[in-house]
C-alpha cells in the first residue's frame, strides 16, 4: 500500500504541529480507528438482520452460494482438518508415553478437545481464510468496478441483494463444514493413532469425556462463527474503493478482521462455558 | 478432472522452486536493494505487532480456559504451568501466530504485489532495467522470514504473560507455582523447536505470497483472486510444513 509509506520522518519546519497534539494523535488514533471498524461492522449487521426479516430472500442464490462456500472448500479443509489431527495425536501421544506412560486416554481426551475448541475454531479460521477473503475479492471487484451502483440505479439495495443470500449460505455451510471437519480429524487422528502408537481404534474411539454441555459449546461457536465471518467479509468488500489497489486492501481487511473476531469470539465463548457449563 | 488439478499443482510447485532458488540466488550475490529491505522490515514487523500481540495474549488466555477443566477436576495445579507452556511453545503459538501473519503480511504482499503487476508498474521496472526479483521479492523474503522469526519470540513471551495471568484469575494458581513447573518441566529445546517451526512457516508465507502477487493476471478481479489462492495455499502449506516437521523435530 503506498500510503503506508508516505508518513517519513518530517523535517522540523517552523508551523509544526505541538508535541503534545501528536501525543493525543498518536494515542487516540488506534482507538478511533477500531471504534469506527466495529460500529461499521455492527452497521452491517443490522443491515442484514433487518433486511433478512422484511425482505424476500433470493433462495436460489442461496442454493448457489452454498456450492461455491461449501462444496468448493471441502478438499482444502478436509487436508487441514486431516493434517491437523495427526499433528495433535503425535504430540499428544509422545508426552503422555513420557509423562504417563499410558495412552488409552488419549482418544477420549482429543474428542473432548475436538468439540470444545479444535473443531470450530480451526475450521472457521479456514472458512475465514477460504470463504472470508473470497467474498471480499468477489463484493470489492463489484464495488470498484461500479456493478453495486449499478444495482443501486436499478432500485436493488445492494445489502438485500448480495449480502444476505452469502449471509445466509455461510452460516449454513459453516456447520456443515465444521461437522464434515471433525469426522475427518478424528478419523486421521484414530489412523494416527494406529500407525505411530499402535493403539487399537477401538480404544482410541472413547466418549466417556464427552458430556452435553460440550455440544452446547460447539453449536454455540459454530453458529457465531458462521455469522461473524461473511459480515465481515461483506463489509470489508462494501467498503472498498479505488480500482486493484482497493481490492486488494479489501481482501487482506476481511482476513485480518475476520482472523481477530474469531479469536475474540472463541475467548469470549470458551470464557461462558467455563464458568456456565462445566 | 484430476490429472488437470495435478498438472496445475505441479506447475506452481516448480514455479515456487524457480522463484525460491532466484530470491537466495539474489540475496546470496548481495543484488537484493537495501534500502527496500529495510523499508519492508518496518513495514511488515512493526505494523504487525499490534495483530500478533492481541492474538497471542488471547491465545494465551484460552490454552489455560480449556486445560483448566482437567486440572480443576485432578487438583493438578502444578502441572498447569508446564501444559500450557508445552503446547503453546510447540504448537499453539507457532500455529496461531503464523496464521495470523499470514492474513496480515503474506495477503498484503500479494496484493501489493498483484496491484503492481496489474497496473504495469513491474514492467515498468523491466523497461528501466531494474530485475523485479531483485528489486521487489528478495528484499521481501527476507524480511518476512526475519520478522516471523522475531514476532513469534515476542508473541510467545505474551502468551505465556496471559496464560499465568488467566491461571492465577480463574483457577487460583500461583504465579510463582506457575513459574516453578515452567522452569522445572520446560526444556531449551522445546522452544527451539517452535523457533524452527516459526522459521519454516514463514519461509512458506513468504514464498507463496510472493509466487501469487507476481503471477497475478487479469485486473482488481485478479488482485482479489491471487489474494484469496495465497492465503489458502499460505493455510495448507502451514499445517503440512507443521506435521513434517513435528514428525523430525525430536
Amino acid at each position: 500500500m503506498a500510503t503506508e509509506a508516505a508518513p517519513a520522518p518530517q523535517p522540523t519546519q517552523g508551523e509544526e504541529t505541538p508535541l503534545l497534539h501528536r501525543f493525543l494523535e498518536g494515542v487516540g488514533g488506534p482507538f478511533t480507528f477500531v471504534g469506527r471498524e466495529i460500529f461499521e461492522l455492527i452497521r452491517v449487521f443490522a443491515l442484514t438482520f433487518f433486511y433478512l426479516f422484511y425482505r424476500p430472500i433470493r433462495w436460489r442464490e442461496v442454493v448457489r452460494q452454498c456450492y461455491e462456500m461449501g462444496y468448493r472448500s471441502m478438499f482444502f479443509i478436509a487436508v487441514v482438518m486431516g493434517f491437523l489431527g495427526m499433528i495433535m495425536v503425535m504430540q499428544t501421544g509422545l508426552q503422555a508415553q513420557k509423562m504417563l506412560g499410558d495412552l488409552s486416554m488419549i482418544g477420549a481426551l482429543f474428542l473432548q478437545l475436538l468439540f470444545r475448541e479444535l473443531g470450530p475454531t480451526i475450521t472457521a479460521a479456514m472458512i475465514a481464510v477460504r470463504v472470508g477473503t473470497g467474498l471480499a475479492a468477489e463484493i470489492g471487484s463489484m464495488v470498484v468496478t461500479e456493478q453495486v451502483d449499478a444495482l443501486r440505479m436499478n432500485d436493488a439495495e445492494p445489502v438485500q441483494y448480495l449480502i444476505v443470500p452469502r449471509v445466509i449460505a455461510c452460516l449454513f455451510m459453516t456447520i456443515v463444514l465444521t461437522c464434515i471437519a471433525m469426522v475427518i480429524s478424528f478419523a486421521s487422528a484414530m489412523a494416527g493413532a494406529y500407525l505411530m502408537f499402535d493403539l487399537n481404534p477401538r480404544t482410541f474411539y472413547n466418549t466417556d469425556l464427552l458430556i452435553w454441555g460440550d455440544f452446547i459449546t460447539f453449536a454455540m461457536k459454530s453458529l457465531a462463527y458462521g455469522i461473524v465471518i461473511p459480515v465481515i467479509g461483506c463489509h470489508a468488500g462494501l467498503a472498498a474503493f479505488g480500482g486493484s489497489e482497493g481490492v486488494g486492501m479489501a481482501t487482506t481487511r476481511a482476513v485480518v478482521n475476520a482472523s481477530l473476531g474469531i479469536t475474540f469470539v472463541d475467548f469470549a465463548l470458551s470464557a461462558f462455558g467455563f464458568v456456565f457449563i462445566y | 478432472m484430476i490429472g488437470g488439478r495435478l498438472l496445475a499443482l505441479m506447475e506452481q510447485l516448480g514455479g515456487m522452486s524457480v522463484l525460491a532458488a532466484r530470491m537466495v540466488w539474489g540475496l546470496v550475490t548481495l543484488r537484493a536493494d537495501r534500502t527496500e529491505f529495510w523499508r519492508n522490515m518496518y513495514r511488515v514487523g512493526v505494523k504487525s505487532f499490534p495483530v500478533v500481540a492481541v492474538t497471542a495474549v488471547l491465545v494465551g488466555a484460552i490454552t489455560v480456559i480449556q486445560t483448566g477443566q482437567v486440572v480443576a477436576e485432578f487438583g493438578a495445579t502444578s502441572l498447569v504451568g508446564w501444559g500450557t507452556s508445552f503446547a503453546t511453545l510447540r504448537e499453539i503459538g507457532p500455529i496461531l501466530i503464523g496464521l495470523m501473519f499470514s492474513g496480515r503480511v503474506g495477503a498484503n504482499n500479494t496484493a501489493e504485489l498483484g496491484t503492481m503487476v496489474v497496473t504495469e508498474q513491474v514492467d515498468a521496472l523491466r523497461a528501466l532495467a531494474i530485475n523485479p526479483i531483485d528489486f521487489l521479492l528478495a528484499p521481501r523474503y527476507l524480511a518476512i522470514i526475519i520478522m516471523m522469526f522475531m514476532l513469534t519470540i515476542i508473541g510467545n513471551l505474551m502468551a505465556l504473560l496471559a496464560a499465568a495471568g488467566t491461571a492465577y484469575v480463574l483457577l487460583g494458581v500461583d504465579m510463582r507455582l506457575y513459574y516453578a513447573s515452567f522452569a522445572e518441566l520446560i526444556e531449551l529445546w522445546d522452544f527451539f523447536s517452535g523457533i524452527i517451526k516459526a522459521v519454516g512457516f514463514g519461509s512458506a508465507i513468504a514464498l507463496v505470497s510472493c509466487y501469487f502477487g507476481i503471477n497475478t493476471s487479469g485486473g482488481a478481479v485478479g488482485v482479489g483472486r491471487a489474494v484469496n489462492s495465497a492465503v489458502v495455499a499460505s493455510a495448507v502449506s502451514i499445517f503440512v510444513l507443521d506435521f513434517l516437521l513435528s514428525a523430525m523435530l525430536p
